[in-house]
């Protein structure tokens, strides 16, 4: 019989702190750039459509007509190419994730008229 | 340490076996088998590396569903290549030493890769059309500035007093030269002579807005030089007369 | 002399890591042959290029496998590089192939897990994925992800390790090598392992090199192949590349060399955070591939070599993309590994090829 080799590191992690967390109740905090979801600031985005170009999952559409900005999240791989793409910084990638739900849904956001607003 | 490079070399349809045979025997090491579904037909890549050197050999252009020998009895490994290929592409190899028959992938559609979906083929075709348009403008560029070159050549022999721009010999509509003089050789001689005593005015004009334009790009690299100020100043101080100017024009006209 | 029965293994099976399916002929506990069979996961990957362009079908390249996933990425990215002629600041260099040496630690410690559970040894497979989630957790405050990074674009990377978080990383390597040599100890000398390990699945030198076999399987049969050897990119810095070797040519001899991978990665990196050049993390990318060109690229993946092949058609979509892995390579390894083995060894060979199906189908 061979000797219990793993038996150091098994005795010592009844002492140890647990390497897993008590979720939900505790959660670990989320670290900086975490991959979490799009945001888009409506006061600074100019419709261009440059976000929509670059998704690589279609997920975001830009209506100039009707100044609609909608991103589907759940077709969103949080790569970030269209924060990146942006030339107004408009759109940002927040460190948490799109929420469980139980029916997909599109976040549509409308998008005010500046110059509009501007020459009042 | 080897150091690595890469080489595509073309390979000749009926030598595919042959190669194989000749770099196993050589210690070649098979590395892969590709297939590219190209608008001529379906070109095979076989990959073979020695010493750092990746020689890619490439078979262009295999009509769709014809037979190549396997290279399984050399290299066995291939077979998973060569029975994907057959999936997808639709290319035949005889003599495979594990045959899937057509069921390695058991895909939805046969031969996936070489479906051209009507995206693709409007994406083909817009391309197409670009890079036509492109190497027609090339050309009728080209066609047009040895015509120019001659036309001008002819009118300035025949013309001594019109003299060619000051930016070096540019001309006028080169292309409808050749009908003018067509059309004048048909005509009477007094119209003959107005007509070309109008194409010698139009380029003498030519020539002036030319030089004029000259000038006035020489005084806006001054006033860019200048002190932004005095630049503004006399930016409107220019305005002015030329506001004068047309309104005596327009006086006079009257 | 018994007869002949056909024993359905796979496409589900704990052991796995992914759908694959065989056919065990089997006489009496023997193994005669096995037919594999693949393609549950085939999801047409390769055709998506004629639908992203270069710069978005890094995403789709990059999905087609968890485990490979910066592997494949940066394959890609190369590959386009080249064909573009593209070429990358040295910064970035570096941060891709630290990121790369970090993913093949992660690969290594995921794979000896699974090859611990493969003969039972449950315990073992949790202390290595305890300390894999480290290397996890350094993925996530470094990139963002977890296991899907999208760090690599053509023309660079995305984000910089500036040298606070660097020293972070290199403490959280030292923090697992503790933990590590215990797990290395126990993998290569306890006599249960060795009893499910050695001699199983003998593979010969003379039969990797006809087999054409690729990374760490064909290592430990003692065939000197290793893409780093080349010394491409950030791989030319280091003072000494040796490939790992071993000529035991049977699982033992496997666990062996992945084993050692492990601590010669960290060693790499630690060799590469301290020679971080400073510069530009990225360059500008215009245009579109030429029509007609071609290019092809290896690289080392955890698994062996991966070679990809792309061409270009003057668009901003490539006309073909070809990514080859070791994984489909080694299939051939596989099958005559298992000609002749033990009912109950099937698992420990099939998974000493380290096999990537979802690469593999793409």
């Amino acid at each position: 019989m061979g000797s219990f080799k793993l038996g150091g590191m098994t005795f010592g992690s009844l002492f140890k702190k647990p390497e897993t967390v008590l979720y939900p109740v505790e959660s670990k905090p989320a670290p900086a750039g975490l991959k979490g979801h799009i945001v888009n600031d409506v006061s600074l985005c100019i419709l261009c459509g440059i976000c929509q170009k670059t998704c690589p999952c279609h997920a975001i559409t830009v209506e100039k007509k009707a100044r609609t900005w909608a991103i589907d999240p759940f077709r969103c791989v949080q790569c970030g190419s269209c924060a990146r793409a942006c030339p107004k910084a408009c759109l940002t990638m927040e460190p948490t994730y799109t929420p469980v739900a139980t029916a997909e849904y599109v976040t549509t956001l409308e998008v005010p008229d500046q110059k509009a607003a501007a020459a009042e | 340490m080897a150091q690595f490079s890469q080489e595509f070399t073309p390979l000749p349809i009926e030598a595919i076996h042959d190669e194989a045979v000749a770099r196993k025997a050589g210690g070649w090491r098979y590395v892969q088998t590709l297939a590219v579904n190209t608008e001529a037909g379906i070109d095979l890549v076989y990959s073979y590396m020695k010493d750092g050197l990746l020689e890619n050999l490439v078979a262009k252009a295999l009509p769709a569903g014809s037979a190549v020998p396997s290279v399984t009895d050399q290299f066995l490994a291939a077979f998973v290549f060569e029975n994907e290929i057959h999936d997808l592409f639709g290319i035949t190899f005889e003599g495979l030493a594990i045959d899937f028959g057509g069921n390695f992938y058991r895909v939805a559609q046969k031969e996936p890769m070489t479906i051209i979906s009507p995206e693709l083929k409007a994406a083909r075709e817009k391309a197409a059309k670009v890079a036509a348009a492109k190497a027609a403008k090339e050309a009728a560029k080209a066609d047009r500035a040895e015509k120019a070159g001659e036309a001008q050549a002819e009118f300035l022999a025949a013309h001594p007093e019109a003299k060619a721009a000051a930016t070096g010999g540019r001309v006028f509509a080169p292309s409808d030269d050749e009908a003018v003089e067509a059309k004048l050789a048909g005509m009477d001689p007094e119209k003959v002579a107005r007509v070309r005593a109008a194409i010698a005015a139009k380029a003498k004009k030519a020539a002036a807005a030319e030089q004029d334009a000259a000038k006035d790009a020489e005084l806006e690299a001054k006033l860019a030089a200048m002190d932004p100020e005095k630049a503004a100043k006399v930016r409107a101080a220019m305005e002015a007369k030329a506001k004068k100017a047309a309104e005596a024009a327009a006086k006079e006209g009257e | 002399m018994g007869k002949a029965t056909v024993i359905p293994f796979g496409p589900q099976h704990p052991v796995l890591p992914e759908p694959l399916h065989l056919d065990l002929v089997v006489e009496d506990e023997t193994v005669i042959e096995a037919v594999p069979q693949i393609g549950f996961v085939h999801r047409g990957l390769e055709k998506l290029v004629e639908t992203r362009d270069y710069n978005q079908f890094i995403y789709v390249a990059e999905r087609i496998c968890g485990i490979c996933a910066m592997g494949h990425s940066l394959g890609y990215a190369e590959t386009v590089e080249s064909l573009m002629g593209v070429e990358v600041p040295k910064r970035a260099e570096y941060l891709r192939v630290i990121w790369h040496e970090l993913s093949r630690v992660h690969s290594h410690l995921l794979w000896l897990g699974l090859a611990a559970d493969a003969f039972g040894f449950e315990s073992m497979f949790m202390h290595c994925w305890r300390l894999r989630e480290r290397v996890l957790d350094i993925f996530e405050k470094t990139t963002g992800g977890r296991v899907i990074l999208s760090v690599v674009k053509v023309g660079g990377v995305v984000r910089d390790i500036d040298d606070a978080m660097m020293a972070q990383v290199i403490a959280t390597l030292d923090g697992i090598m503790d933990d590590y040599t215990k797990i290395m100890n126990t993998l290569l000398t306890d006599t249960s392992v060795k009893n499910r390990t050695v001699d199983v699945g003998y593979i010969s030198h003379k039969d990797a090199l006809a087999l054409s076999m690729v990374g760490p399987f064909a290592r430990a049969s003692a065939v000197n192949y290793d893409v780093r050897s080349f010394g491409r990119g950030a791989y030319g810095d280091l003072a000494d590349f040796r490939p790992i070797l071993d000529d035991g040519g049977d699982c033992f001899a496997r666990v062996k060399v992945r084993c050692l991978e492990v601590l010669q990665s960290i060693e790499i990196i630690k060799e590469l955070a301290a020679k971080m050049p400073a510069g530009d993390i990225e360059v500008a990318v215009k245009g579109a591939p030429a029509d007609g060109a071609q290019a092809s690229n290896v690289l080392e993946q955890p698994r062996g070599e991966c070679y990809y092949y792309a061409r270009g058609n003057g668009t901003k979509n490539l006309e073909r993309m070809r990514m080859r892995t070791p994984t489909s390579q080694n299939l051939a390894g596989m099958t005559s590994a298992l000609a002749g083995c033990d009912l109950a060894d099937v698992n420990m060979i099939i998974l000493t090829i380290d096999p990537c199906i979802s690469c593999t189908e793409r």
